[in-house]
């Protein structure tokens, strides 16, 4: 039995439906991030989970107990869960200790229990130093580990989390990263991660939904996703792409002016025949100065620079391929220079090659 | 112009005029704005105060120094135990209207009551209605005999004694709080209206309830707010002059303002009342001394700005009883007391109730065509509320500017004195002006412009808020903007500041004008035979315990303020006078 | 205790007889008053604080004034006597002059300000059409009489009835009138402070003492009491004047006037003009108005009794001659008033 079951939730807001029938099942003990652009419904899905949204059709269960439904909806302090938001809510009136004890004081736990288990897993976090502080006193990354703590330190059947680090910069934010992997190994609670950041979701979760106009593109491991997206959307959302349209006959794609042997390329076996959609990747495409010796029956192509930019870790370059008018976005090594207008022939990786939705 | 251009380029004496003139290019006319500012806040608040502090050690007459008039102010069982009352009557009152505000604002800022738009409608009536008129109301609802509550409540009961007698220390703190309440809900719903919903989410999510978020969460968030609101009420009660008057003396009741009353009977002691008047500023003092303590340094709500989505919380069948509650002081503190008023406006008696042949529209009459101060004092209302307002907004704005824009040093100095009369009790600074400014050399005593001042004193801190909120909406780079394309500061105030600023602006003025048109315990000892307010012919009329007539001109004094809260409404918004000031 | 004896009071009537209706007709402005009238108006008004009569009443009267001597206009300062007095003291501390024409029911109020010397002498030649016993009210003439307050009980008829009702000033001090009183307050009336005085000195404080146990409803006119008989909050009224009770009576309401058989307080009191006066001769002419028939005229119609033999008294009211008048001379009255009020707020706590 899953722990956390959402079976066809929806929830419109007037006419506009924000939630499009999403199921998703949660295994107990599993991280799962739901990754989208914002108004895919993600946060709506998180809260509906929250118990603070109540959902239009379909239904949440908990441990197999139905905890959501149109028309009953057990309140959000009766659900066992916690929840990290974006503001991280730490409230401003009382003590870094006070915040995480509030959790345990409402389950009426023993003083001397609160106190203990609220040092704990301040120590955890590394803010036991800082208990008695106000989180006005506090960094915004300090701040997000209370939040962190309080909604650890209760246990939850279900940790939530609301783009818990939009608010933090760019260094912080890959440290946390791996905080809120490493707090996840450590006590292994269920938990559904909302973000914008591909990064984020990749970095953190055992599976991503990647979500889009309230509903669920494809749920995978993140590698999977990268390499075997199903949809036109999620392979240009989670990482970059080019999107070629192809016609898809027998097992050869045929693109504008060239074709290529579709074994190897991922979703070939599920795909019709007629047109199709072929997913790139920039690092599925090796440049060469000269036609390659050995293809390894890979296809390669002759082509043509027709733009560059440097971008530090790599080379993003526009190649032209001589037949046809197809342009690709290629990926090189920062040591592979090659001038714009410059002949190069392109090698084709068909592992890192999608047939799309 | 070439002239200049000539003329600077020439050698000697004129060179170092050029200097000159250059260094003064770099002077901003604002600084010489400051010295006056600073010399109107001096003379609007500071030394009326000095000299009130400075009288208490005087000695009438010779003027030497003396620490009699202590000995005197407080040599009296009698005289301590009004300053008794009065620190008791503050904390019932401030108590009754914490309890009375924070669940309307608490509904109207965060759940999904109904009818919110008519809790607004009570807030504002209850904030507009001057409190001694409610005070009559009372009286005619209240008093134990004839009341018509009482008598209701005997008629439906069969029971002998009153319900609720209104000459009592509860009813005198019941009156009051129904009038100031106001202030705390005013304050508490904007801290509230800040308080971001993931704050109650997250206490949702841990385990704690609708009430339990509430109480643990959203209400300790705006703790400040409470408190702020609470020692604003305790202030306003302990510096309440009518109600006092009207009620206590009836209920045997004597507190500080009328104990103050009493030292200006004949030998006028103003150097004893001066003496009798410093606890109270002492009590101030201490009670904003004790709120920083309280607050040290745990963070509020001012902190939580971002994160800042807000979603009404769903109480179900619990927001009709919230509700309830709403309709419930807006039936006590406006419409039953404005209804007897009413009743009473247009009866021959009021005690005979509501019969054909007790109507009469004599007291209207009276008022308006024959008695020979009332439309006077109608007009002296108007005008000296107008200017008053008119002047407070206009050096407020000032003030504000110079200090957001830290132009000056010591800005905050300027602040400071601005907000001070915020928290001296209304009539400590009337008998501070009276000291100052009724004797010669300045002899205003009696004249339009002594009232005017303190009026524009006492409200200063109104129309300061109020041009502060204003200020911080504009950024400074806006003004930035115009100045590097060449405009001169005042020129960039004028045409890029002042357009931005100018609707809050004037919804600090119609609040100024509103609370300075009903106020009394400014205007009492100042007025003069043909410089009374309406509060104060009022005052005059409610002694002779004639509520025909009292209720009649309290009638005329509603229909002009609420001329002005329409005009207010339509310029500015409906909420212009509940934004947090 | 000073009495106007009942030959005074019959000579009063005499008088009153012999004069008869002659004021009738007396638009007809006298040269002195005239001659005044041209003077005033060039000071265009005059301020009058009043303790003295209703604030119906004292506007009546400054809206009759203001008739009789077109282009000068009364502005009516109406208070309690004491409120009046304090608005008076402020002034001159304040070293301001407001005020034309001063008027209290607490005459000890007059002797205290001509003997610091604020008042400025003058003879109205109206005055002498006065009762003769009000002619010469202050024999150096910085004050002349232009109010006679009856003092008096009342009850509401409908509360009680008039078998039961009190019949003296003590009978108010039965315990089962408590929570049943109504009194206005020394503090604030004049009259009520004199009233305290005459009291004291017939019954000495204890009578307070126990009138306190009676637990009064404190107003702080005198009037205050008519108001709250008439809602019926009260059943009985102490020290009403006669005059406010008697127009109440007109309007309907159910009260009934006592007349106690001790007496009824009369405070026979005076207006003065200050010597800083900035109207003066608007002054002078208000004190012609008061003390000829005019004024007696008008407070007439609202039941205040008369000061002149040619104006008859107010309808309903009980002759003059009829009743016993208790007063306090003017040296009780200035020294005892001051005195009585402390004792008040004492006894009372406010």
């Amino acid at each position: 039995m899953s722990r956390l079951q959402l079976r066809g939730l929806t929830k419109a807001f007037g006419t506009l439906t924000v939630v499009d029938g999403i199921d998703l099942a949660l295994e107990q003990g599993e991280f799962i991030s739901l990754l989208g652009p914002s108004g895919c419904g993600k946060t709506t899905t998180l809260r509906m989970i929250a118990g603070f949204i109540e959902p239009n059709a379909g239904s949440i269960e908990l441990d197999g107990e139905r905890i959501s439904s149109p028309g009953s909806v057990l309140p959000p302090e009766r659900r066992r869960m916690s929840m990290i938001f974006q503001s991280y809510a730490i409230w401003p009136n009382m003590t870094v200790a006070e915040n995480v004890g509030f959790g345990l004081k409402l389950r009426k736990l023993p003083a001397a229990e609160v106190k203990r288990r609220v040092r704990e897993i301040l120590d955890v976090v590394q803010m036991g130093h800082l208990a008695g502080r106000y989180p006005a006193e506090l960094s915004g990354g300090q701040q997000q580990r209370v939040a962190l703590a309080r909604a650890i330190v209760v246990k939850p059947a279900v940790l939530l989390l609301d783009e818990p680090l939009s608010n933090l910069d760019a260094n912080l934010r890959e440290e946390m990263r791996f905080e809120i992997r490493r707090l996840h190994d450590e006590f292994r609670i269920t938990t559904v991660y909302v973000t914008h950041d591909q990064a984020e979701a990749m970095a953190t979760s055992d599976r991503i939904a990647v979500m889009n106009a309230g509903r669920i593109e494809q749920v995978d491991a993140p590698h999977m996703l990268y390499t075997r997206p199903r949809t036109r959307f999620v392979a240009g959302f989670v990482g970059r792409t080019n999107l070629l349209d192809a016609q898809l006959r027998g097992d050869e794609i045929g693109l504008a002016g060239f074709a290529l042997r579709g074994e190897g390329v991922a979703g070939i076996a599920e795909a019709r025949q007629g047109p199709v959609l072929l997913s790139v990747r920039p690092q599925s495409v090796r440049l060469h100065r000269a036609p390659p010796g050995t293809a390894d029956g890979r296809l390669v192509l002759p082509g043509g620079i027709a733009g560059r930019v440097y971008l530090g870790e790599a080379w993003d370059y526009q190649v032209r391929v001589a037949e046809g008018e197809q342009q690709l976005r290629v990926a090189a090594p920062p040591s592979q220079v090659h001038e714009v207008g410059a002949p190069v022939w392109l090698g084709f990786d068909p592992e890192q090659m999608a047939l799309v939705e | 112009m070439p002239d200049t251009t000539i003329a600077l380029r020439e050698p000697g004496p004129a060179a170092r005029r050029t200097t000159w003139f250059g260094r003064l290019r770099h002077v901003e006319p604002v600084t010489l704005l400051w010295a006056v500012l600073i010399a109107a806040l001096l003379f609007l608040v500071a030394f009326p105060l000095l000299k009130l502090l400075a009288v208490s050690f005087e000695t009438q007459g010779s003027g030497a120094f003396t620490l009699a008039n202590y000995g005197t102010a407080y040599g009296r069982a009698r005289y301590v135990e009004a300053l008794l009352n009065s620190l008791t009557l503050g904390l019932i009152t401030a108590t009754i209207a914490v309890v009375l505000a924070v669940p309307m604002a608490w509904a109207v800022s965060r759940t999904d009551m109904p009818g919110k738009g008519f809790t607004w409608a009570v807030v504002l009536a209850a904030f507009v209605m001057p409190p001694y008129l409610g005070a009559v109301g009372w009286i005619l609802l209240a008093g134990p005999n004839s009341g018509f509550l009482n008598l209701a409540w005997r008629w439906a009961t069969g029971a002998e004694d009153p319900l609720f007698d209104v000459y009592s220390f509860a009813g005198l703190a019941l009156v009051i709080a129904l009038h100031s309440f106001p202030l705390v809900f005013i304050f508490v719903k904007s801290a509230l209206d800040l308080v971001s919903s993931e704050m109650e989410d997250a206490a949702n999510i841990l385990g704690a309830g609708t009430w339990t978020a509430m109480r643990k969460v959203s209400l300790p968030l705006v703790w400040p707010s409470i408190l702020g609101g609470f020692i604003l009420v305790f202030l306003e009660t302990i510096a309440l002059f009518g109600t006092p008057a009207i009620i206590g003396i009836p209920a045997r009741i004597n507190v500080v303002t009328t104990q103050l009353w009493q030292f200006f009977e004949y030998p006028v002691r103003v150097e004893v009342a001066a003496a009798y008047a410093m606890p109270l500023l002492l009590i101030t003092v201490g009670l904003i001394a004790a709120q920083r303590l309280v607050l040290s340094r745990k963070g509020f709500v001012s902190q939580t700005g971002k994160g800042g989505e807000r979603r009404p919380i769903r109480l179900g069948p619990w927001r009709w009883l919230l509700f309830g509650w709403c309709a419930g002081v807006g039936l006590f503190a406006v419409a039953l007391p404005l209804l007897v008023l009413i009743q009473a406006s247009f009866a021959k008696a009021w005690g005979r109730g509501l019969t054909l042949d007790n109507l009469t529209l004599r007291d209207y009459r009276l008022l308006l065509f024959e008695h020979e101060m009332a439309l006077t004092s109608v007009w002296n209302t108007i005008w000296f509320s107008g200017v008053a307002a008119t002047l407070a907004v206009g050096l407020a704005l000032l003030i504000a500017y110079i200090v957001a824009r830290k132009l000056v040093p010591f800005g905050e100095a300027l602040g400071f004195l601005a907000m001070a009369p915020f928290v001296i009790p209304g009539i400590v600074m009337a008998i501070g002006f009276y000291a100052a400014y009724a004797p010669p050399p300045l002899a205003l005593y009696g004249t339009a412009t002594l009232i005017i001042l303190a009026f524009t004193a006492r409200f200063l801190p109104i129309a300061y808020a109020n041009s502060t909120a204003a200020m911080r909406a504009v950024h400074p780079e806006m003004e930035e903007a115009a100045r590097i394309l060449g405009s001169g500061r005042l020129h960039a105030i004028r045409h890029v500041t002042a357009p931005l600023v100018k609707k809050a602006l004037l919804g600090g003025w119609l609040i100024v004008f509103i609370v300075a048109s009903r106020e009394l315990s400014a205007a009492v000892f100042l007025v003069g035979p043909r410089t009374r307010t309406m509060s104060v012919l009022l005052y005059d009329l409610s002694e002779a315990g004639n509520f025909e007539v009292l209720a009649a001109f309290g009638g005329i004094l509603l229909v002009i303020t609420m001329v002005f809260v329409g005009i207010g409404m339509k310029l500015v918004g409906r909420d212009f006078m509940l934004r947090r000031t | 205790m000073q009495m106007i004896t009942r030959r005074q009071l019959a000579a009063m009537a005499a008088a009153m007889a012999a004069m008869g209706t002659g004021a009738a007709g007396a638009q007809e402005m006298p040269p002195h008053e005239r001659e005044l009238h041209e003077a005033a108006r060039r000071e265009g008004e005059i301020t009058w604080y009043s303790g003295q009569y209703s604030a119906e009443g004292s506007e009546a009267v400054g809206r009759a004034f203001g008739e009789r001597y077109p282009g000068v206009r009364c502005n009516v300062v109406r208070s309690t006597s004491q409120v009046a007095f304090q608005r008076l003291s402020q002034d001159n501390r304040a070293g301001v002059a407001q005020c034309d024409v001063f008027s209290s029911t607490d005459f000890g109020h007059y002797s205290l300000l001509k003997r610091e010397g604020r008042l400025l002498k003058y003879r109205p030649v109206n005055a002498d059409g006065l009762l003769p016993a009000l002619r010469h009210a202050d024999p150096d003439d910085t004050y002349q009489s232009s109010f006679i307050g009856l003092y008096l009980l009342a009850h509401n008829t409908r509360k009680v009835s008039e078998a039961e009702a009190p019949k003296s000033w003590t009978d108010v001090l039965d315990p089962k009138w408590r929570n049943q009183l109504a009194v206005g307050h020394p503090g604030f009336s004049g009259a009520i402070g004199i009233w305290a005085v005459q009291m004291r000195k017939m019954y000495g404080w204890d009578y307070f003492k126990r009138l306190e146990r009676n637990r009064p409803l404190i107003g702080r006119s005198s009037i205050d009491p008519v108001t709250v008989l008439n809602a019926g909050e009260r059943s009985v009224g102490v020290a009403v004047p006669s005059g406010s009770t008697l127009l109440s009576i007109e309007r309907g309401n159910p009260l009934r006037l006592i007349y106690p058989t001790e007496g009824v307080l009369a405070t026979i009191s005076p207006s003065a003009i200050l010597r800083n006066a900035p109207h003066p001769n608007a002054a002078k002419l208000f004190m012609e108005f008061t003390t000829g028939p005019y004024l007696s005229q008008t407070v007439r119609l609202l039941y205040g009794e008369s000061l002149r033999p040619d104006v008859p008294p107010p309808e309903g009211s009980r002759p003059l001659d009829q009743i016993t008048l208790l007063a306090p001379t003017q040296e009780e009255a200035e020294k005892g008033v001051p005195e009585v009020r402390e004792l008040w707020r004492d006894t009372f706590g406010i």
